[in-house]
């Protein structure tokens, strides 16, 4: 029986030794993160797969606007070794393209579709990435990017209810506020139960 | 001299009848209410208290129904995305007359905090007449069933009228409808 610290140490041995690991970030014991470039990215998959990461959990992607990147994040679980890895890698956002997954890991194919709609990523590979699924007819940027305005998106698409103003704001009357601030004085000059 | 007591009856005219027949209807209808709901929306965590023992809805004669051909009111919980309120007109133009419409929280009534949401609807009288709103994020309990009894009232009042308004200004609906949602036809892999 193995302790879960060498599970981490197994991981990093195991990544390290194939592939050029950009960055790696052990988040607690049960949790590694690792960011490679995007040419290793299938290959670090199929390692992965071949040592016991057989569950995709997760695959998804980061609007990075400001360093023109969107970086796509794929987390896979081994059950015999329980640690969560997360595969990280930055790719182009101009023309986003990845190639998918689904040979290797073929749920991935409805996540790939769901990332193509909210990101914009491509997934060659994938027959039917382009196929709408959540969003119907969408008809503006993909939402989830960063430059998306849901507020004018919204206003311009959906009704909006109109409401009468016809309330009076009572509060910031200046008569009340002198009144108010005398009480406050008041009461913060009791305190310690001693009248000054 | 003819007896008051074998004077003909009036003769009614058809409208009366008729009239006369609709509230008949109307009191076995409100008396029995058969409920199809749309829990899309948090708002549908209200529900089973409302249909268990605790408030229990079968006292005041409604129960949940599964289909949208056998339903009476159509219930919508929380927020509508786009996508769904496709299936929700689709759904509320199956039912069979008179159909009413019952809309929970605050969401269906001006978005409610999803109202700067690119997916979800504002207002949904824009689409569907709405009958009775119970407003409130999330209503609990009791005003749910409040707005249950504010629906019979109408219903006996005869001004839950949302289906003749739909019947009605059926162009208005639909254009509003097309302006949101560019197409109402539900083109996915499922139906094709």
């Amino acid at each position: 029986m193995m302790n879960s610290m060498s599970n981490v140490e197994f991981l990093k041995e195991l990544m390290n030794r194939n592939f050029k690991v950009i960055e790696t970030d052990v988040i607690d014991k049960y949790q590694v993160s690792f960011v490679l470039k995007q040419a290793d990215i299938l290959q670090a998959l199929v390692t992965l797969r071949n040592a016991g990461w057989i569950q995709m959990s997760y695959l998804s992607a980061i609007d990075w606007p400001d360093e023109s990147k969107i970086e796509m994040i794929y987390i896979f679980m081994n059950w015999e070794r329980p640690v969560h890895v997360q595969i990280r890698s930055k790719i182009d956002r101009k023309d986003p393209v990845m190639p998918s997954i689904i040979n290797i890991y073929p749920g991935a194919k409805y996540y790939e579709r769901e990332c193509h709609e909210f990101f914009g990523v491509k997934f060659p590979g994938n027959p039917d990435y382009e196929k709408q699924l959540i969003l119907e007819m969408w008809d503006d940027i993909p939402p989830l990017r960063k430059d998306f305005d849901p507020q004018a998106y919204s206003d311009r698409k959906f009704t909006k209810r109109e409401y009468k103003e016809d309330y009076l704001v009572l509060s910031d009357q200046n008569s009340k506020k002198e009144k108010r601030e005398v009480r406050k004085e008041r009461a913060e000059s009791l305190k310690g139960g001693q009248k000054v | 001299m003819k007896s008051t007591k074998f004077t003909e009856p009036r003769k009614l005219s058809k409208e009366e009848v008729d009239r006369k027949w609709w509230e008949i209807g109307d009191f076995f209808r409100r008396n029995s209410l058969w409920m199809l709901m749309y829990c899309t929306g948090c708002c549908a965590i209200e529900l089973p208290p409302a249909m268990t023992a605790a408030y229990d809805m079968e006292r005041l004669g409604m129960g949940p129904m599964a289909t949208p051909r056998q339903a009476d009111i159509l219930l919508i919980s929380g927020y509508l995305s786009v996508k769904s309120l496709r299936r929700v007109i689709y759904t509320y133009e199956q039912m069979s007359e008179p159909k009413y419409v019952v809309g929970l929280g605050s969401c269906p009534i001006n978005g409610g905090i999803y109202h700067d949401s690119h997916a979800v609807i504002n207002q949904l009288d824009q689409y569907i007449p709405v009958d009775t709103y119970v407003a409130g994020c999330m209503p609990n309990t009791e005003s749910v069933m409040n707005g249950f009894v504010d629906l019979m009232e109408q219903i006996r009042n005869k001004t839950a009228k949302g289906w003749i308004k739909y019947q009605e200004n059926n162009e208005w609906y639909k254009k509003n409808q097309k302006a949101a949602l560019g197409e109402v036809i539900i083109h996915d892999e499922f139906h094709e």
